[in-house]
């Protein structure tokens, strides 16, 4: 990587304050250095970067539309990065092991001038490539692309003239009638369009159960389990009296300890 | 113990009769003195009865039966035993239902008191103020004095205000009203507001005579802060905000309601929502909800329904 004869920097933070306070922090620690630009979020940031050729990035954490994380991630290789958070202690640790440097908001001068300095002596360098860092501080933040699957954990239904937002944890039961799907919890019932083929890949299979080729119950919502005259299991629930018949194929759901 | 079921059954007792009119003063005066000692003492008797048990009872009556064998008076001996035994198992029932009355309301008292600890314990927790926000404030105020000192200053004084509502106020034990619950939200979006500049826009449709009527603490700020979190934060365009309550069917209705980006049906919803149900069912048992819906004009409409009650105006 060439040296270029003046040093520049993008700064990203979505609130302009912010963004203000750095700039004027920098241009005091460091008055050679030369902000080309300001970006409110990592989208704009990326675009910024890819077109402006920074050496630095300050890059904020949470940000709307593509958070610092992610950003890094996209920029990675093309510019030395330091991020600016004002809180996240799991984020500061995996810092201070990385060469990833990092300004905690509000921005002390003090911290400023030594990230600068920091920076001059490595600005000769080509950045670093800090993959595996991200990596872990994308895993640490709990951003998106290394979690486990993620269940449906709302239920979106309408209830009289409203959508409701039902918490799966408050749902008893969902059983296919005719074209629609009750839903049923302890205060009201809701009609969905979603088939129970469909919930079954939606939902937490630990959460969830299926009984019967139409039916749904929610394992904690079950109170005990009988059998009837004709020799079926049957499903009794906690705050309901509706009873669940348990199709043959699904007795071994219930098969004693 | 003994005196005070003394006292309680005591006065439970029936008035004395009043004394012939015939007498003299001085000794209708001692007469009726005599009656209430003999009152005393046999509202005395029965609960001694009642308490003591039928071992030492029947200790008592081999005593007696010395006595009455010595003073040659076995008919008032057996007089005494069938008396006292019929009210030895009459008082006894008393005494037991007195009991388990005893007991209920010191299980109704305990429960009670496990409610307060428990909202005291999660008014704390709730209280806890997010670091991210307290820094990134202090951040905002500190380069506003750089640049603009008046909007320096009101920030500082948004910030405080929000800091002294969001103290939970424990010492003076009084519940929390809408009208403090509606001061913190305020503070807080004025110093959102001041941060995210065009990209909140926000409303508070509190009418005036719903401040008094009482409303958990830290609900109503968990919905406005999860709106600007998940909703309008998260959009480069940010959004509107509106904060309203008002009365139906006898029931507080306080609502949040924001055009972001709505709610993502696989998203937990955060321990905010499930915190706000569980503490409306140890509140309110049954009689509070909060209702998630998505309202025509997209975004997120929360709304908490508790019942109406209005707290009771301070000296």
């Amino acid at each position: 990587m060439h040296a270029k004869p003046v040093p520049t920097a993008v700064v990203v933070d979505d609130e302009r304050l912010m963004r203000e306070q750095i700039v004027g922090r920098l241009k005091e620690a460091w008055p050679e250095l030369v902000i080309v630009g300001e970006a409110a979020n990592g989208r704009e940031a990326v675009a910024m970067v890819h077109s402006l050729e920074p050496d630095i990035v300050f890059l904020d954490i949470n940000m709307p539309e593509m958070d610092g994380i992610k950003t890094a991630q996209a920029l990675a290789g093309q510019a030395h990065l330091v991020f600016v958070t004002a809180y996240d202690q799991y984020a500061i640790r995996a810092f201070e092991q990385g060469a990833i440097d990092y300004i905690l908001k509000p921005v002390e001068p003090e911290r400023v001038a030594l990230t600068c300095k920091r920076l001059r002596e490595r600005l000769q360098q080509k950045p670093d490539s800090v993959d595996h860092l991200l990596d872990e501080l994308s895993q640490r933040l709990g951003s998106e692309g290394l979690k486990p699957r993620e269940y449906m954990r709302w239920v979106q239904a309408s209830v009289g003239a409203n959508i409701r937002m039902i918490p799966t944890s408050e749902i008893l039961f969902f059983r296919a009638e005719d074209k629609y799907t009750r839903v049923q919890t302890q205060g009201f019932e809701a009609l969905i369009r979603t088939p129970i083929k469909d919930l079954i890949e939606a939902l937490d299979p630990k959460e969830f159960w299926q009984i019967h080729r139409s039916t749904l119950v929610r394992v904690d919502a079950v109170a005990q389990v009988s059998r009837n005259f004709s020799g079926k299991q049957v499903v009794h629930l906690k705050g309901s009296d509706e009873k669940l018949e348990v199709s043959r194929s699904f007795n071994h759901l219930f098969k004693q300890m | 113990m003994n005196a005070d079921q003394t006292s309680s059954a005591g006065s439970s007792a029936p008035r004395a009769d009043p004394p012939p009119a015939l007498q003299p003063p001085n000794t209708r005066q001692t007469l009726r003195n005599l009656w209430r000692v003999i009152v005393e003492l046999w509202w005395r008797f029965f609960d001694w009865l009642a308490i003591v048990s039928w071992k030492t009872l029947l200790i008592v009556y081999g005593l007696s039966l010395i006595l009455a064998a010595m003073l040659h008076r076995p008919n008032t001996f057996f007089l005494f035993v069938v008396i006292s035994a019929i009210i030895k198992v009459v008082a006894g029932g008393k005494r037991r239902a007195e009991l388990v009355a005893h007991q209920a309301t010191q299980r109704a008292d305990t429960e009670q008191l496990e409610r307060t600890v428990l909202e005291a314990r999660m008014q704390a927790l709730q209280a806890q103020i997010e670091p991210h926000f307290l820094f990134n404030t202090l951040g905002s105020i500190d380069q506003l004095i750089q640049t603009d000192p008046p909007r320096a200053s009101k920030m500082q004084q948004s910030l405080i205000r929000y800091l002294r509502s969001a103290m939970p106020q424990m010492r003076d034990g009084s519940r929390p009203t809408l009208g403090q619950q509606v001061d913190l939200s305020t503070a807080f979006l004025e110093i959102m507001a001041m941060r995210m500049e065009e990209r909140l826009q926000y409303e508070v449709n509190v009418p005036e005579g719903l401040k008094s009527a009482i409303f958990p603490s830290m609900m109503l700020q968990t919905l406005v802060e999860n709106a600007i979190k998940h909703g309008l934060e998260p959009r480069a365009t940010g959004g509107k905000m509106e904060i309203g309550a008002e009365i139906a069917d006898g029931q507080l209705a306080v609502h949040v309601l924001d055009n972001g980006l709505g709610f993502a049906p696989k998203s937990d919803g955060g321990v905010g929502l499930a915190n706000i149900r569980e503490r409306l069912k140890v509140l309110y048992q049954g009689r509070a909800e909060l209702i998630i819906s998505v309202p025509p004009t997209g975004g997120t409409l929360a709304t908490i329904k508790v019942p109406y009650e209005v707290a009771p105006a301070t000296a």
